[in-house]
């Protein structure tokens, strides 16, 4: 049944059963394109991008494709300590494969030789241009809030906007 | 009963899975169609072979650089990452500042070093906080961009620049910043520039060759507004005449995300009516795809230090009255019934304001048209998509059926005659 209906009459329906689905759809829809968003990947190696999500519905395969295709000829590797996903789009095709927790991969792929400090230079780039970007005049933590959601940073695993979320000790002192 | 209801919910949750997945098929533009299962190690090796080292050497990192030209762009406020070409950019947000607005492209001056004299500015040439002047090269800036990309923190890049000793060098390095993007480092994402005020015709088609979207800021309203604010720009030289090239070279450069310009609110002393009127032109003259607003903020040392701040309802207000003519295709002589006499907007929604003026008679939700329903506050364009779909299928319309398709029947409610009965009287709402 779920195969024959078309996006426009799930859209437009009144029915109280497709209303339900109707919902649900949107969550699922609204979950992937949230970690579309919040994903945060870190080179290993200069041949893969490794990166945390722990999806609460079954997009892990999806986000990882979408990746893959952003970045031709680069591995993507998404996943938690549970299950990961890998991709890689060359010669035009995608290439998946579903593994085993993240953590686990990357040992299986680490030949000893990785050098790991050249992943912190885009985040440190980021946290000085994100800083950048704040206008005191505007704040507004509540939509700040409502579009950040907990629940999606934590799929992502996003640790610095929720660290600027509470407020220290210096938001006091300084009158910012 | 409980377990008939959870299965029916687990088959339903089931269904909405598959349902999703269709959808995000219809949507996912592939135009690859094998997906194929393979082995861990064999991806890597593939990826590992297929490595084309198109990464210079890695950014490095001037923080006071970055942060001094990054904050200088706060105020122009474009962050759409939207781009209708094909595979479309979808526009997805990044990131939000603690104001609550979308963090998603790498915004930056090329250099904050500037010799126009911009009230407002506090990189005017005579500012007196004015700080260190900093410059990127082309390399530099394209590196910066490509490393935030993969990390999957910005959808592209979005350039402006202070005017330097002269606009058409600085124009020639935002261009081949661009360039070097495109063509070195193969970048498919967004890239937003900024054409100088007074930069030449060429130099704007080559910046259009590599965009998706181009924008020159309008800033004031009219010329007269524009020489209290900035004595050095001339509005119809240097401003609108170079939005018309642009719109010139539309017909044969593509640019999927079209041109768009930005109007100080506050900073001299027109009205939004005013305002409004310039918006109405640009839209019908030089056919920009949209006109943002940005709320006049005093920045210390500049020749505006003293002024008001304005209220950021202001610039809310604009933006609805925008969506009122843009999307709901309101005509401007409806919309003229939300300014006041002075020719301001209050701090209350246009479209009720226009709605008590004009409506005089309620509207029947089973036999109005669409452009009739969308005129009723707390009906948009989806709900009355959603009335006159269900019209068809011949079923009641009554409080509860509107009300779960989206309609605010408390907003709606004294504009409707809902079943033939109407639920007040609009005299209630016209004190």
């Amino acid at each position: 049944m779920a195969k024959d209906l078309k996006p426009l009459e799930l859209e437009m329906s009144c029915d109280p059963e497709m209303m339900l689905l109707r919902k649900m759809v949107y969550a699922v829809l609204s979950e992937m394109h949230k970690m579309l968003a919040f994903v945060r990947l870190k080179p290993f190696g200069s041949y893969a991008l490794y990166g945390y999500l722990k999806p609460r519905h079954r997009i892990g395969a999806y986000v990882c494709d979408h990746f893959a295709r952003r970045n031709p000829g680069t591995m993507i590797m998404l996943g938690n300590s549970r299950e990961s996903w890998i991709s890689l789009l060359s010669g035009g095709k995608i290439r998946h494969d579903h593994c085993d927790g993240l953590p686990h991969i990357l040992d299986r792929l680490k030949s000893g030789t990785e050098d790991r400090d050249e992943s912190e230079k885009a985040e440190e780039i980021w946290k000085v241009y994100y800083d950048s970007q704040y206008s005191s005049e505007r704040r507004n933590m509540a939509l700040f809030q409502s579009r950040m959601p907990k629940r999606y940073l934590k799929c992502a695993g996003v640790g610095l906007e929720r660290n600027q979320c509470d407020t220290s000790l210096f938001d006091f002192v300084l009158n910012e | 009963m409980k377990i008939f209801l959870s299965h029916r919910l687990a088959v339903l949750q089931l269904e909405s899975q598959i349902l999703s997945s269709c959808i995000l098929k219809y949507f996912i533009q592939s135009a690859f169609s094998n997906n194929i299962m393979v082995n861990l190690e064999k991806i890597a090796h593939l990826a590992k072979e297929s490595r084309f080292d198109s990464m210079g050497p890695e950014a490095s990192v001037d923080a006071e650089k970055l942060g001094a030209l990054g904050s200088a762009t706060k105020h122009d406020v474009c962050a759409s990452t939207f781009s209708p070409r094909s595979p479309a950019l979808p526009g997805i947000c990044h990131s939000f500042t603690r104001d609550g607005r979308c963090v998603s492209l790498f915004k930056t001056l090329y250099t904050n070093h500037c010799t126009h004299q911009c009230n407002y500015c506090i990189n005017a040439s005579g500012c007196s906080s004015r700080g260190k002047i900093f410059s990127y090269s082309p390399e530099e800036l394209a590196n910066i961009t490509i490393s935030l990309y993969r990390s999957n923190y910005i959808e592209g890049l979005f350039l402006s620049s202070g005017s330097g000793r002269n606009e058409d060098t600085i124009m020639e390095k935002m261009i081949e910043t661009a360039r070097l993007l495109r063509e070195k480092y193969c970048f498919q994402g967004y890239i937003h520039l900024k054409v100088l005020p007074g930069a030449s015709r060429s130099h704007i088609g080559e910046a259009m060759e590599l965009s998706d979207r181009v924008s020159v800021n309008l800033e004031a309203a009219t010329a007269s507004f524009m020489s209290e604010i900035c004595a050095t720009k001339d509005y119809e030289i240097d401003i609108l005449q170079r939005q018309r090239y642009i719109r010139d070279l539309m017909s044969k450069i593509n640019l999927p995300a079209g041109q768009t310009t930005q109007i100080v609110v506050g900073a001299g002393l027109e009205s939004d009516f005013e305002i409004f009127k310039r918006v109405l032109l640009e839209y019908s003259e030089i056919g920009v795809s949209r006109t943002y607003f940005s709320a006049f903020c005093p920045q210390k040392g500049t020749a505006f230090e003293g002024r008001k701040p304005q209220p950021l309802w202001r610039e809310h207000r604009l933006y609805q009255m925008d969506w009122l003519y843009r999307i709901y295709h309101f005509h401007h002589r409806e919309l003229d019934f939300a300014f006041d006499e002075q020719g301001f907007l209050s701090n209350s929604d246009p479209k009720m304001a226009i709605a008590r003026e004009l409506m005089d008679s309620p509207v029947d939700p089973r036999s109005a048209s669409y452009q009739e329903l969308i005129r009723v506050p707390g009906i948009g364009p989806k709900s009355a998509q959603r009335i006159m779909a269900l019209r068809q299928k011949e079923g009641s319309l009554g409080k509860a059926e509107l009300a779960s398709l989206g309609v605010r029947i408390k907003r709606a409610s004294p504009f409707l005659k809902i079943n033939g009965w109407r639920d007040s009287t609009l005299e209630m709402w016209s004190s």
